[in-house]
């Protein structure tokens, strides 16, 4: 009787069917012990497949971006010994997150990148930042500080195996992530480079660079400010931006002041609790001149001065409330609103000051205030809150409130907290155009006098919570601007079929859809 | 308190007893002639010009006389002038100099070896403390191959290395001395590790399409020595092809001989060898006499190979994990003074003045024949020569040497700079070092040079050259740019 079942042996391909058939066969012998001996075969093997496939998926084998190799590129003139860069208390309070920008240009504007003029011209700019170069190391106080030992940042090259347009409108956030070195910070960062660059090439022309780094170390501005002085000592242009190190005037005021808005609200901030991570999406909207100035002169009757960026903020805040309204109607919708500070000091900082320098506030709206006023209500609501803020004394009293949370025998700063949410937080980059002549944007961070990058991405690291809302400039001069949203993935869905928004007809980018 | 006084008057009068001795042996030529001269001339004096003129007649001179003696003259200049050997010109060199990119910091190198040793943290220790008294500065540069997490010595990468490093140098060379590739007649290029086919000089050949009977020479596996054994070859090449240029391209080619491996003794050339190269063009045409730099006067080759124990001091090996590596043994510093005695005293009776030599002499014969106690007397070279090129081969080298020589701290300012701003480049690294002496404008006209270089082998070789013109400040070259912030002081540890 086996021998019948013999053929059929022999052709089944699959376990499960070899061993149903066994079973068959031995049914009337010892059926109970085999038909437990095959389930439990066929869960393991079944399990087994669910196992590969879901490395499969982790391991993004189906990645589009290939590393080539990675390298140490050193300043071209050696800093001197004992050379330490301290950190402020902002500084440390930014160290929970990492900043990762992608410069996308449509040209391939670094050939060979082993001994081209473009990684001299890297170690040229590399010599104006000391700090870039060192490595992280506690200092006597425990505090986190930079040893400026020489010795280097981490180049990584890549390729993409899809083109630039193809890669703009497909990628989403996680993928993007493989175009820069998301690395976290070890425990012991000894031989660990804060700042990574990847260059990263596309099919038939097109090229990312990515710099990586820790918050501590440098804001968007910072960073930005670093990529554009390389792309200005590549064309030998003289720097507009050059580094600037000497902390802001906190040090002077004598007499500090903790009991305004600001350190009440970084108080409440630090003690929030770690929320668990939930699945974050990001979508990037590019809006034109020409929407954003029908929008303007849309709310232009209740809010005559508005900037772009009060416009857009109201429009995404009430959108992104509207989708979480679900659950509690009638809280009131608070949005954290962080900009730069550099310009608001007196007198100013210069804008190639290196380090942090964010302020975080908080502008809260009654539910009915939001749906019931329009979008001109709120964005004047927002641009009264800019304005209030720009006072030197909210920014001053923040400052002096991070400062004091030291322990007074070591001197040791209290560990950060989240700075970027977790509550919604929209960040205002507009500052990036500076109209100080042609290579005052940050879009025309250029190798070339034609080619300046078609997109530049923000991404900031543990922004898990609510989402995050970056307005940054558009690629024209004028009013355009490009809101990058990371939001949980559900919510980013539904944003992006928003009506309201859909209805500016942005264009859509780094979404993941197509 | 003991008086210092009379050790000091002592002192003093024997330095000029010296000083008179020497000013007396070494002129005693001039010193014997003089008196004869005066004598003669007082004759001629006190006998009057008659009494010459009468003299002068009273010889009588035939034709056949005349004839024949200035035969016999002109026979005698000829046979002078043709077995002369010809003089060997040093028209130019050129050291290459790396680009920034390929810098190689402290922290970026030990940070390398941290990353990739990561399982031997007692190699990365011990490459930290070889590193730590190597005498190297910041600026030593390394190939861009050896930049990459982990390194990837391609052949490619290393030819690419060897095209960079040759064909800058001598683009730099062809600028320096105007001189066209199609004028080349020997071409020789030394590189000890690296030798591919077709060799490194057809590969000049090639870039720079020189002539097809042009005589070429590739010298491979002969070690940080392998300059001066070039310039041997082509002075010898020279004296057999008259009215002929010659160039000599010297370097070491550090991409495919990085040791990744964790043998100790095998991580020591990853941390002193450097990029670095040279060419220089030798000549002996005679319408380079006005324009070329030094004369070669002396080159002495000594090889201590016979010995077991020298053969192996510099040895290239596997080591247990089948990972290739050159391994330096520990009495290395022993047999390269065994080395330099023997070369010393070949190159001592040629170089060394008369004083010198009878000193020796009669210091040897009173050893040999009074008192085997006396102490051996060490020539003093510095009356030879007004600046020493010591191979940058480490700071044990120099230091040894200049022990064993009684060297000053000036004379060996030259090998310690170099060592600390480009670090061991093997070959070309007396060629940065005769740049540095002439970048700070100490190089004038008649000053004698002694280059000594120590190789694989164990060979020590050393070369003679006689400055031709003063050579003028600012001179272009791999120190232009950094010249005035040396010397610097070099502390024993750099800590790291």
């Amino acid at each position: 009787m086996f021998l019948n079942y013999l053929p059929l042996l022999l052709h089944c391909s699959s376990p499960p069917a070899f061993y149903f058939i066994c079973y068959i066969y031995i049914y009337n012998k010892l059926s109970y012990i085999v038909y437990v001996i095959y389930l439990l075969h066929h869960c393991l093997f079944l399990s087994g497949n669910i196992y590969i496939i879901y490395t499969y998926i982790m391991s993004n084998s189906n990645s589009r971006v290939t590393v080539l190799s990675k390298l140490t590129t050193v300043s071209s003139r050696p800093v001197g010994p004992d050379h330490t860069h301290s950190f402020t208390a902002l500084d440390h309070a930014m160290g929970l997150h990492s900043l990762h920008i992608i410069f996308y240009f449509k040209d391939n504007i670094l050939n060979d990148f082993d001994l081209d003029h473009s990684r001299v011209s890297l170690s040229e700019t590399l010599s104006l930042y000391p700090q870039v170069t060192g490595r992280l190391t506690r200092d006597e106080n425990g505090n986190w500080a930079v040893k400026c030992n020489d010795a280097g940042v981490r180049v990584v090259k890549a390729l993409v195996g899809t083109t630039l347009d193809e890669w703009l409108s497909s990628a989403d956030m996680l993928e993007e992530k493989d175009l820069t070195v998301w690395d976290d910070m070890p425990d012991d960062p000894s031989t660990w480079s804060p700042f990574r660059v990847q260059v990263s090439e596309f099919e038939g022309g097109g090229l990312a660079i990515g710099l990586s780094c820790t918050h501590m170390h440098a804001d968007p501005t910072s960073a930005t400010i670093l990529l554009n002085s390389w792309t200005q000592v590549h064309r030998r242009q003289p720097i507009t931006h050059p580094p600037f190190y000497s902390p802001p005037k906190l040090h002077l005021r004598p007499v500090t002041n903790l009991q305004t808005q600001s350190a009440t609200f970084y108080e409440t901030k630090s003690k929030q609790p770690m929320q668990c991570t939930v699945q974050m999406a990001s979508a990037t909207f590019r809006f034109s001149h020409a929407t954003i100035k029908q929008l303007l002169l849309e709310i232009h009757e209740k809010c005559p001065d508005a900037t772009p960026f009060d416009v857009l903020a109201a429009l995404f805040w009430s959108r992104v409330a509207r989708l979480k309204a679900g659950k509690n109607n009638d809280q009131r919708r608070s949005l954290t609103v962080c900009v730069d500070f550099r310009k608001l000091l007196r007198p100013p900082l210069p804008v190639g000051y290196y380090g942090n320098a964010l302020h975080f506030s908080q502008l809260s709206l009654g539910s009915e205030e939001m749906e019931g006023c329009g979008l001109g209500h709120v964005a004047e609501r927002l641009h009264h809150h800019m304005s209030r803020i720009e006072e030197e004394e909210e920014i001053l009293s923040a400052m002096e409130w991070l400062e004091s949370r030291k322990d007074e025998e070591t001197g040791k700063l209290a560990a950060p907290f989240r700075m970027y949410g977790p509550e919604l937080t929209c960040v205002n980059m507009e500052h990036m155009i500076v109209k100080s002549g042609p290579t005052g944007n940050e879009y025309t961070a250029m190798f070339d006098e034609d080619a300046g990058p078609v997109h530049v991405s923000y991404n900031v690291g543990n922004v898990e919570g609510e989402g995050l809302i970056m307005v940054m400039p558009g690629p024209e001069e004028g009013l355009g601007r490009t809101v990058t949203v990371t939001l949980p993935s559900k919510q980013l869905g539904e944003l992006c079929e928003d009506e309201a928004v859909l209805g500016l007809h942005p264009k859509l980018l780094l979404s993941g859809r197509h | 308190m003991p008086p210092i006084l009379p050790d000091f008057s002592n002192s003093v009068k024997l330095k000029y007893v010296k000083l008179g001795y020497q000013y007396l042996v070494n002129h005693i030529i001039y010193l014997t002639l003089i008196p004869v001269m005066l004598g003669i001339l007082i004759e001629v004096l006190r006998l009057g010009p008659d009494e010459i003129l009468k003299l002068w007649k009273s010889l009588h001179f035939d034709l056949v006389q005349i004839l024949c003696s200035s035969f016999l003259i002109i026979f005698i200049a000829t046979v002078y002038f043709m077995s002369k050997p010809r003089t060997v010109f040093l028209v130019d060199y050129a050291c290459y100099k790396p680009p920034v990119t390929c810098r190689v910091p402290f922290s970026t190198f030990m940070e390398h070896s941290r990353l990739i040793l990561s399982n031997n943290p007692k190699s990365v220790e011990f490459q930290m403390r070889i590193l730590e008294r190597s005498g190297l500065g910041e600026e030593t540069c390394l190939p861009p191959a050896i930049h990459y997490i982990p390194p990837t010595p391609t052949m490619e990468a290393a030819r690419g290395e060897a095209e960079l490093v040759i064909f800058s140098a001598m683009d730099s060379l062809f600028k320096k001395t105007g001189l066209k590739p199609k004028d080349i007649d020997i071409l020789i290029v030394n590189c000890s590790l690296f030798s591919p086919t077709p060799s490194l000089s057809a590969m000049v050949i090639n870039k720079y399409k020189l002539r097809s009977n042009i005589k070429s020479f590739n010298l491979s596996g002969m070690g940080c020595s392998a300059g001066l054994i070039s310039i041997d070859l082509a002075r010898d090449l020279l004296q057999v092809h008259p009215n002929s240029n010659a160039v000599v391209v010297s370097t070491e080619i550090i991409t495919p001989n990085y040791y990744q491996g964790n043998e100790r003794a095998m991580l020591l050339p990853n941390c002193l060898f450097r990029m670095g190269g040279a060419a220089i063009l030798i000549s002996n045409r005679r319408s380079e006499r006005r324009r070329a730099k030094y004369r070669l006067v002396h080159v002495v080759r000594t090889h201590k190979g016979a010995d077991d124990k020298a053969y192996r001091c510099v040895f290239e090996e596997e080591d247990k994990d089948g990972k290739v590596g050159i391994s330096l043994s520990k009495d290395l510093m022993a047999i390269a003074g065994e080395a330099l005695k023997s070369n010393i005293t070949t190159i001592g009776p040629l170089v060394l003045p008369a004083s010198e030599q009878l000193l020796f002499l009669l210091t040897l014969i009173g050893r040999k024949i009074f008192n085997p106690k006396w102490k051996p007397y060490i020539p003093d070279f510095k009356q030879a020569f007004e600046h020493f090129c010591i191979h940058a081969g480490g700071r044990a080298v120099i230091d040894e040497l200049q022990k064993n020589l009684q060297l000053s701290a000036e004379h060996c300012e030259a090998s310690r700079m170099t060592l600390h701003r480009f670090g061991n480049t093997s070959s070309s690294s007396l060629w940065y070092e005769m740049n540095y002496i002439e970048s700070k404008g100490r190089m004038k006209k008649g000053d004698r040079i002694w280059q000594i270089a120590f190789g694989s082998g164990f060979k020590c070789n050393s070369a003679v050259w006689k400055c031709n013109r003063s050579i003028k400040t600012p001179v272009d070259g791999p120190w232009a740019d950094c010249i005035d912030r040396y010397p610097v002081h070099i502390p024993e540890v750099v800590k790291l």
